[in-house]
């Protein structure tokens, strides 16, 4: 497939040092997917993409793509978002280790990148940050098709039951709790009713709703680790 | 790379081998490095060999700044010209020898060897953060001044150390940003006029 992209939207999810001199960049841009490129001679000392190719600032993006891996020919600053600070940049790390991890290449998918846009804009706020990662992470399970069931009992079909408790099997939705074992996954109605309707103000909700998020983000990485929360929990330690 | 052009003897296929752990060094370069070595250049080989064994048992880390040293403390970590309350965080030697030839800081150095990289795994402990906190907690230092990289991982190694030793009422301070000296505007790029802006200051 010989493609030439010029001016893409587009944002760095991570870069990895190639050879003496270049970069790999990952990128996520909206009508393309997430995708890879080579950016020769990148890390020049004079290279005028040395400050560019930042991760959280929407960039314009033109790639050649003779093969799985394209050319990047020029990326653009093209502003408009405040920088990513301390535990917002931390979260901004954390979303783009998703996108990587989850997000297959070459696929595009422009209601995630928009709503990624909208998440970075959030995080370059004040926060508190948890509705922001919760509705991200909603959104990509979503995307990936993966939506999860929060409004019906998966067994019965009936509307949950905000007062009732449930057991929530990741591949069906939640479920009656019957004879519940330890390593269930227990969530109250209230909760699911919540995250349906992105409402994370009850401290219960945003405790649960992590644990509900984690536990589906993690079937669909299949045993991999993420990295960004094992950084963040060394240094919570500290 | 052909297979007929790959080194005939054991000893070459190892040094090949060997020179590949460079940076930036591929199997191609590695063979035209080795036979010049062997070829062109046997004295200087010799000489690298040398070096290269002599710096791999005396060269260590310096148990106060973290800097390369032959010593348990550095020079500079033992100079009494220096000003013992100010501790200057950068990333790498490098970084710390640019800041020397500044001639207008005369404190003290903290070494990182890095920075945090979450989507790398590089943590706290890869950064050496707790040998940090000790070295910035033992009475003498009274300023601990960020100077790590305006990337977002420099960012967030400076935002992580702050919070550690602000909990601890230790004053932090982060170097400042901005258009270079002598810079003309319309020759800077975007994003540093954007950051200079957002940190502009009264005068
Ligand atoms: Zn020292």
């Amino acid at each position: 497939m010989k493609r030439r992209a010029e001016h893409e939207a587009g944002y760095v999810l991570h870069t990895y040092p190639y050879k003496e001199t270049s970069l790999i960049v990952e990128a996520f841009t909206r009508r393309f997917g997430r995708v890879a490129m080579l950016a020769r001679g990148a890390r020049r000392p004079r290279s005028a993409m040395r400050g560019v190719l930042l991760s959280f600032h929407p960039l314009r993006l033109s790639w050649s793509a003779p093969a799985e891996l394209g050319n990047l020919i020029s990326a653009e600053w093209s502003g408009g978002l405040r920088p990513l600070a301390g535990r917002g940049l931390m979260c901004g790390f954390y979303v783009n280790e998703l996108v990587l991890r989850l997000l297959p290449r070459d696929d595009p998918h422009e209601v995630l990148f928009d709503s990624y846009g909208e998440t970075l804009s959030r995080l370059a706020g004040d926060g508190p940050f948890a509705s922001v990662l919760r509705g991200f992470e909603k959104r990509l399970l979503a995307e990936l098709g993966y939506a999860p069931l929060l409004d019906r009992d998966a067994a019965s079909g009936a509307p949950i039951d905000p007062e009732a408790r449930y057991v929530y099997e990741p591949d069906r939705g939640p479920m009656p709790v019957r004879n519940s074992h330890s390593n269930d996954l227990l969530v109250s109605g209230r909760t699911l009713l919540d995250v349906a309707a992105d409402d994370y103000a009850r401290p219960e909700t945003r405790d649960e709703a992590r644990t509900l998020l984690r536990a589906l983000i993690g079937e669909r990485l299949h045993g991999q680790v993420l990295h960004t929360r094992t950084v963040l929990k060394e240094l919570n330690d500290l | 790379m052909a297979k007929d052009s790959l080194p005939a003897s054991k000893g070459l296929e190892r040094l090949v081998e060997a020179l590949r752990v460079l940076p930036g060094v591929g199997p191609r370069s590695a063979q035209r490095m080795a036979y010049h070595l062997l070829q062109h250049d046997r004295a200087g080989a010799d000489q690298l060999a040398q070096a290269l064994a002599g710096a791999l048992s005396t060269v260590r880390r310096c148990a106060r700044c973290h800097n390369f040293t032959e010593e348990e403390v550095c020079a500079l970590c033992r100079s009494p010209r220096r000003d013992a309350s100010l501790l200057c965080v950068v990333e790498t030697p490098a970084d710390l020898a640019v800041v020397e030839q500044t001639l207008s800081y005369s404190g003290m150095y903290f070494v990182l060897m890095g920075r945090l990289s979450p989507l790398d795994g590089v943590g706290a402990r890869d950064i050496g953060l707790d040998r940090l906190l000790a070295r910035a907690t033992d009475g003498e230092v009274q300023e601990v001044i960020l100077a790590t990289n305006f990337t977002n991982e420099g960012e967030a190694t400076a935002h992580y150390i702050a919070e550690m030793l602000r909990a601890r009422d230790i004053k932090v301070s982060r170097i400042a940003r901005g258009v270079p000296l002598g810079g003309e505007l319309e020759y800077v790029d975007a994003g540093t006029i954007s950051q200079a802006l957002l940190d502009r200051r009264n005068i």
